[in-house]
Order: structure tokens, then C-alpha cells, then sequence
């Protein structure tokens, strides 16, 4: 089994290339029918998303798999193989967990610790599952990303704070006003910033949006939009009076918003007034923020909190790296059992736990010399070897093709050797013979002897 | 009795230290899991210190009303409104203080030690004035308003803390963490406004048991004064809140100068020696 991963992302290709290799979801079924239909990929998952499009696939060898991946590529889109190979990167074994897992965490995205990636993965996951192209291996490795990815969200802070401008200014109204339900915004000016800003703090249940503009049409218009009223210029300092959050964007080079206008106001308010200045020249005289009770954040200020959060997730993201690693540790365990050498292993030393039991059985119950004991003895290692023999060696030889871990999968599954891992098997003798199991391989590989008296 | 009753305070002191530890990591840190354990420490402990009130209780056939156990039940009404605070308003982050707060309350007790010597020396009619359910339920409703204003005072704290990073337009990941503005200005005047209706009837109660039997100068007690003076600085809070329409930073500052005075108040009734408060030395 090799993992092989071949892909673009944001960071190796512009967006001319990047929409010529989307995979939306209506053709993914044609995709990965396509994909698979060789003998060189076993199972295959694409994830389209507009900053990335990857193939990740379970593949019989591995330069074979990255050929075969780049000729889907080609071929499906139409494209000149080599000038596509100029954008793409490839990534082989191991590193295509960690990549993965780096993608599902939202380590490798744009915005880092941005939460639509997760979604996009399970996605991806869940149309190759329709479409039959995962097997054992990828449905691991993908269910295992999904937990990685939920993990990373609910034990690091890497996806709590904004990184727009736009969300922190939402996040600092919420953190003067805790919620924004019932709340009355006020738009200052008709710019596209601001009205931006506007539909986050309405989205968050803002209950009443007036706007003032000196143009009172373009006022009236921006309005309608939000389903509010708007008041005419010259009563601004009436409507603050009513107003928790202002968001000022207009074209003025004098403050629009002073102190000494604002302070009577200010007075006799007994709840916060939030405003956020987002036009260069600024529309608010920055002394209003000595009054008592009143907030202002200008561009820069907003600024500084998305660099702020920005860097709070760069150290958060060395947190999930770690858990990127126990996570990963913990795949190549299961994966480790789904190689042959172990699983042979796994068999001859319980099929030898089998043998000693029953031998010290029948030794208790016959008298024997001891040199009719140690035949009794080779003879019972004898038929274990003889049985074990063909199974093992034609499972060495199944594990070098295409299909190999579908075979380890079922010895393992045959041999109940799983089901010491699994809490729901089928019993506790089975499990005490895996037990033993270990502890004879263990007590093996220490003294450098191979399967117990009868050798392999 | 009073060895389990001894055994099962310091367990609880074990367990709020725990909790502690615990309270300061979830805030520090994003792990919604110790916060679990935290209260569930916290929940542990504050079994163990009910358990231990209840045997010390028995084992001294009623409560002693001396300095160091009326402060083991300021800490134990303390952790209760605590919990009350986390039910209803689903607020976690107090307990990073009011948990500590009660660990220290209980230090303090322990430092003082469970002097029963000044109650030995009291006179017949000391301990009449003593011997009436009234002074009981005047203790506990003081407790309790006591606890109500020290989270009014965390939450007048967090509330300076929180607008000066605002004003400052500085962001820290304690910042973060810390509730909004307005929640942290809503515990303080709703905290204000149970404790405020406790603290009335609790002086109301032992200005009652005062005259009843027949204490002189009852009103010239330091105790007495200072909890008048409380009253009526909360009283103002409460007045000038409604009436005024008084919030934000200003209501911050009167809410921790009134439990400042709380404070004074718990000093001086545990240090002068003079009025008739002296079984609570």
C-alpha cells in the first residue's frame, strides 16, 4: 500500500490555473470512476475547494500512483501534462498523513484555523465513499482527519478570534455589548466597508439600522437594504442618542463626529456607545474616546487586534501541530498491523500460545518419559508449522500486490487478532490470547528468538 | 465529631485548592474539559465543608459564633452563590476568584483558630442575647450578602480591567477570555441588588435581638456603625443606579469602595475589642 498525494493549492498556483482543476460535486462521481478504473489506484479521494484541488490516493506503487494521478489530471481537464506539473506538488508515504492532517487542521490554509475546511474535507471524504473509491485505508485515514480537525478546534483557540476586519470589529461590539440582539447600529456614510461591517453586525441579530449620509436618497437607499430608517445629517447627534454601535466610512476630511458635540450626548447615556471608524480621513475625533462609556476603534486600531488574533493563531498552530503528531502516531500504529511482517507474527505467536496450552494440558494427563515428551512436543510444532506454512507464505506473497492490506485486513480479521485493540470482541479468552501473544513476541524480540521452540 | 468535622475542612481547603489550580489553567488556556473538573472539585469541596459545619456543629451542640467560624461560613455562602452565579448565568470565569477567595477566607479561619475561650468569658446577658434563632438567620443573611457583594466587586474589577484594555485598544489573551462589558456590569447590579435586600433584613434582625434584650448602646457598637455605613453606601448604589441611571465605570468604583468598607467592617469585628459584638472576635 502507498499513499500518494498530488495536488495545488494557493500557494504553488495563481487562480487562472487553479479554476481550470476544480472538481465540483456533480463530476466527482465521473472523476473517481475514472481514477480508480486502473489497476494502479486502489482508492482515491479529491478535495476541490477555490484554494485548492488535491488527489489523494492509496496507490500499488508509488511513482506508478503519481503517474497515474498526473495522467487523470491531464486527460479529465484537457491539459498539457507538463505544463501542469509546474503547479503541482507531490507528496509520497508518510508526509501525506501529515499533510492531510495539516489541511483538515487548517494549518495549510489561507486564513489559518478558518473552520470551512473541515466541511470541505468530509466532503471530498463522503463523495469517494458514494462513489465506492475508498477501501479500508482511506476510510481510517480520512475518519481519523475529521476527529484531528475537531480536536485542533475544541483544544487550541486557533479558529476564536478574527482575522477581518470586519469580524473583529463584531467581536469588539460583543465584547462591550455580549450579545447584539435588540441592539440599534448606526451607519455613518454609505461606503462599501462599512456596509460590510454592517451585514456582520446585523447577521449577529442587530434589531434596528439607521443611516445617515449627506445625501439622503443614498442614505434612504443603503436603508432599504437593511430593512432600517435613514435619518437626515443634521439630526446625527439626535440619532446617537439612540444609537449602541456606529460605523462611520464617509468621504469627509473634518472630523464628521467631535468630542465637544458628542460629550452632552455621552452624559447621559447609561449604556456603552461602540464606534468604529473605518474611513481614511478619519471621521471621528479620536478624544471622544476619553468619555466615559464611549469606545472608538479606527482602521488601524482594528488592525492591530486581526494582527493581534493572527499571531495568537500562529502560536495556537504549534499547539495543533502537536496534536497533528500523537495523531499520526496513532495512525501508523494501526497501519503498522496492516503490514505483513507483524501480522505473520501476530498468527505463528498465538497459534504457538494455542500449541503450549494444549500441550500442558495433555501433559497433565499422561505419564510420559521425557524423551516421549519432547517427540510429543516437535510433533505438535510440526503440525503448526505445516499448517501455518501455505497460509503465511501465500500472504507474504498477496501483501506485494495491489490489493496486499485487503488480504492483511482479513488474515487479521480471520485470526481474531484485532480483537484484543477492540473492546467489542467477541471474547475475553480470545483476548487473553492475544495477550499472551504479545508477551511471547515481546519476551522474543528481546532474546532475539524467533517463534518459540519450533522456529519458522 | 469534631474529628471528622476537622478532617473533612481540610479535605474541603484540598479540594478548592484543586479547584484553584484548575479554574486558573481553564482560564490561561482553552480546556473546556478542566473546567469540568474545576467545578467539579469545587462541588466536592463544598459537600465536604457543608459536611464539616454540620459536625462541628454537632459536636459543639450548635454553631459558635466566633470570629474564625462566622468566616468558614462567609466562605461556605460564598462558593453556594458562586454556583448560583454559574447556574443561571452560565459564567465560569468567577470562579478563577470567588473559588480562591473562599480558599483564603478559610486560611484566614484557620489562622485564627477555633477560639472558643472568648465565648467562655461572656457575660449571662451576652449570652442570652445570643440564644435566639434570630441571631442565627442574621448571620447567615449577612454571609450571604457579604458573598453577594465580594462577586459585585470581582465583577466591578473585571469590569475596570476590560473597558481599560478597550479604551486602550490593546488585546491580551487574558482579555479574551474575560467576559463582555456588559455581563460583567449586569453581575455587579444584580449581585448588588440580591445582596442589598439580605444585608437589610440580616441588620434589621440583630438591630431587633439588640433591643429586645436590652443592650446598651447598642448603636455606639463599631460593628453596628460600620454595617450602618455599608447599608447606606449600598443603599446609595442601589438609588443611584435606578434613580440616576448610574453604570459603567463609575458604579464599578462605588461597588468595590462598598466592599472595601465590607472589608473594614470584617477587620474591625474581629480585632476591637470594644462593644457587644465580642463573641465574634
Amino acid at each position: 500500500m502507498h499513499l500518494v498525494l498530488v495536488g495545488l493549492s494557493h500557494k504553488t498556483a495563481p487562480v487562472e490555473i487553479r479554476e481550470k482543476l476544480t472538481f465540483p460535486a456533480n463530476v466527482q462521481p465521473e472523476a473517481l470512476s475514472a481514477l480508480t478504473r486502473g489497476d494502479e489506484i486502489n482508492e482515491a479521494v479529491i478535495l476541490s475547494t477555490c484554494n485548492r484541488t488535491e488527489i489523494y490516493a492509496v496507490a500499488a506503487t508509488e511513482d506508478g500512483g503519481v503517474e497515474a494521478v498526473l495522467d487523470f489530471l491531464a486527460t479529465f481537464h484537457d491539459l498539457d501534462r507538463h505544463e501542469l506539473v509546474r503547479y503541482l506538488y507531490v507528496v509520497s508515504g508518510d508526509a501525506v498523513v501529515r499533510h492531510l492532517f495539516r489541511v483538515v487542521a487548517s494549518l495549510d490554509s489561507m486564513v489559518i484555523g478558518e473552520a470551512q475546511i473541515l466541511h470541505q474535507v468530509k466532503e471530498a471524504y463522503d463523495h469517494a465513499f458514494s462513489a465506492g473509491a475508498t477501501g479500508r485505508a482511506f476510510n481510517k485515514l480520512f475518519r481519523q482527519s475529521f476527529e484531528v480537525g475537531k480536536r485542533v478546534r475544541t483544544e487550541t483557540a486557533i479558529g476564536e478570534s478574527a482575522v477581518s476586519i470586519s469580524y473583529a470589529a463584531v467581536e469588539l461590539a460583543k465584547k462591550v455589548f455580549d450579545t447584539l440582539d435588540g441592539r440599534t447600529i448606526l451607519i455613518l456614510g454609505a461606503g462599501k466597508m462599512s456596509e460590510l461591517t454592517a451585514k456582520h453586525l446585523v447577521s449577529q441579530g442587530v434589531a434596528r439600522v439607521l443611516v445617515v449620509n449627506r445625501t439622503f436618497a443614498r442614505a434612504e437607499e443603503l436603508a432599504e437594504r437593511f430593512c432600517g430608517t435613514a435619518v437626515e445629517y443634521d439630526r446625527l447627534y439626535d440619532a446617537l442618542r439612540e444609537t449602541d454601535i456606529v460605523i462611520s466610512s464617509t468621504a469627509a476630511t473634518e472630523y464628521v463626529i467631535t468630542k465637544r458635540d458628542l460629550a452632552p450626548a455621552a452624559k447621559h447615556r447609561s449604556r456603552p456607545l461602540f464606534l468604529i471608524d473605518i474611513a481614511v480621513p478619519r471621521d471621528i475625533d479620536p478624544d471622544v474616546n476619553d468619555l466615559s462609556g464611549v469606545f472608538l476603534y479606527d482602521i488601524d486600531d482594528l488592525n492591530g487586534v486581526v494582527e493581534s488574533n493572527l499571531e495568537e493563531r500562529m502560536v495556537e498552530a504549534r499547539r495543533a501541530e502537536g496534536i497533528i503528531d500523537e495523531e499520526i502516531a496513532s495512525f501508523f500504529a494501526w497501519l503498522e498491523a496492516m503490514e505483513v511482517v507483524p501480522t505473520v507474527a501476530a498468527i505463528r505467536a498465538k497459534a504457538e500460545v494455542i500449541r503450549q496450552m494444549e500441550l500442558e494440558k495433555a501433559m497433565k494427563r499422561l505419564d510420559l518419559s521425557e524423551k516421549d515428551r519432547k517427540t510429543v512436543e516437535a510433533l505438535t510444532c510440526a503440525i503448526v508449522n505445516k499448517m501455518l506454512h501455505g497460509p503465511t507464505a501465500r500472504l507474504k506473497k498477496a501483501s506485494a500486490g495491489k490489493d496486499g492490506y485487503v488480504y492483511m485486513d482479513i488474515a487479521r480479521a480471520l485470526y481474531g487478532l484485532e480483537d484484543s485493540e477492540d473492546k467489542h470482541g467477541p471474547g475475553a479468552f480470545r483476548n487473553l490470547l492475544n495477550v499472551k501473544a504479545r508477551e511471547i513476541v515481546e519476551k522474543q524480540k528481546e532474546t532475539g528468538d524467533t517463534f518459540g521452540d519450533c522456529g519458522a | 465529631m469534631s474529628q471528622i468535622a476537622f478532617v473533612a475542612f481540610w479535605l474541603a481547603m484540598a479540594s478548592y485548592a484543586g479547584a484553584t489550580v484548575l479554574y486558573a489553567y481553564y482560564l490561561l488556556n482553552k480546556r473546556q474539559a478542566l473546567s469540568w473538573y474545576a467545578t467539579f472539585l469545587t462541588g466536592a469541596g463544598f459537600l465536604l465543608h457543608t459536611a464539616s459545619i454540620g459536625f462541628q456543629s454537632s459536636a459543639t451542640d450548635g454553631t459558635e459564633l466566633t470570629g474564625a467560624n462566622v468566616l468558614i461560613l462567609m466562605a461556605w455562602a460564598l462558593v453556594l452563590v458562586y454556583f448560583a452565579l454559574e447556574h443561571v448565568w452560565k459564567l465560569k470565569i468567577y470562579g478563577t476568584v470567588l473559588v480562591p477567595a473562599a480558599l483564603v477566607l478559610m486560611l484566614i479561619a484557620q489562622l485564627l483558630g477555633a477560639s472558643t475561650s472568648v465565648l467562655k468569658e461572656l457575660s449571662g446577658h451576652q449570652r442570652e442575647l445570643l440564644d435566639s434563632w434570630r441571631v442565627g438567620i442574621h448571620v447567615a443573611l449577612i454571609a450571604f450578602a457579604n458573598a453577594g457583594f465580594a462577586i459585585a466587586a470581582v465583577a466591578s474589577v473585571a469590569y475596570l480591567v476590560i473597558e481599560r484594555q478597550l479604551k486602550r485598544r490593546t488585546s491580551s489573551k487574558l482579555f479574551k477570555r474575560m467576559p463582555s462589558l456588559a455581563q460583567t456590569d449586569m453581575v455587579a447590579r444584580r449581585s448588588i441588588l440580591w445582596a442589598f435586600p439580605a444585608y437589610s433584613a440580616g441588620l434589621l434582625l440583630g438591630v431587633l435581638r439588640a433591643i429586645e434584650t436590652d443592650v446598651e448602646l447598642w448603636w455606639a457598637d463599631p460593628r453596628v456603625v460600620l454595617a450602618g455605613l455599608v447599608w447606606a453606601f449600598f443603599g446609595g448604589y442601589v438609588l443611584l443606579r435606578w434613580m440616576k441611571g448610574w453604570a459603567g465605570r463609575s458604579a464599578a468604583y462605588l461597588a468595590l469602595a462598598g466592599f472595601v468598607l465590607v472589608a473594614i467592617v470584617a477587620v474591625v469585628a474581629r480585632t476591637v475589642e470594644s462593644g457587644f459584638h465580642l463573641f465574634g472576635l
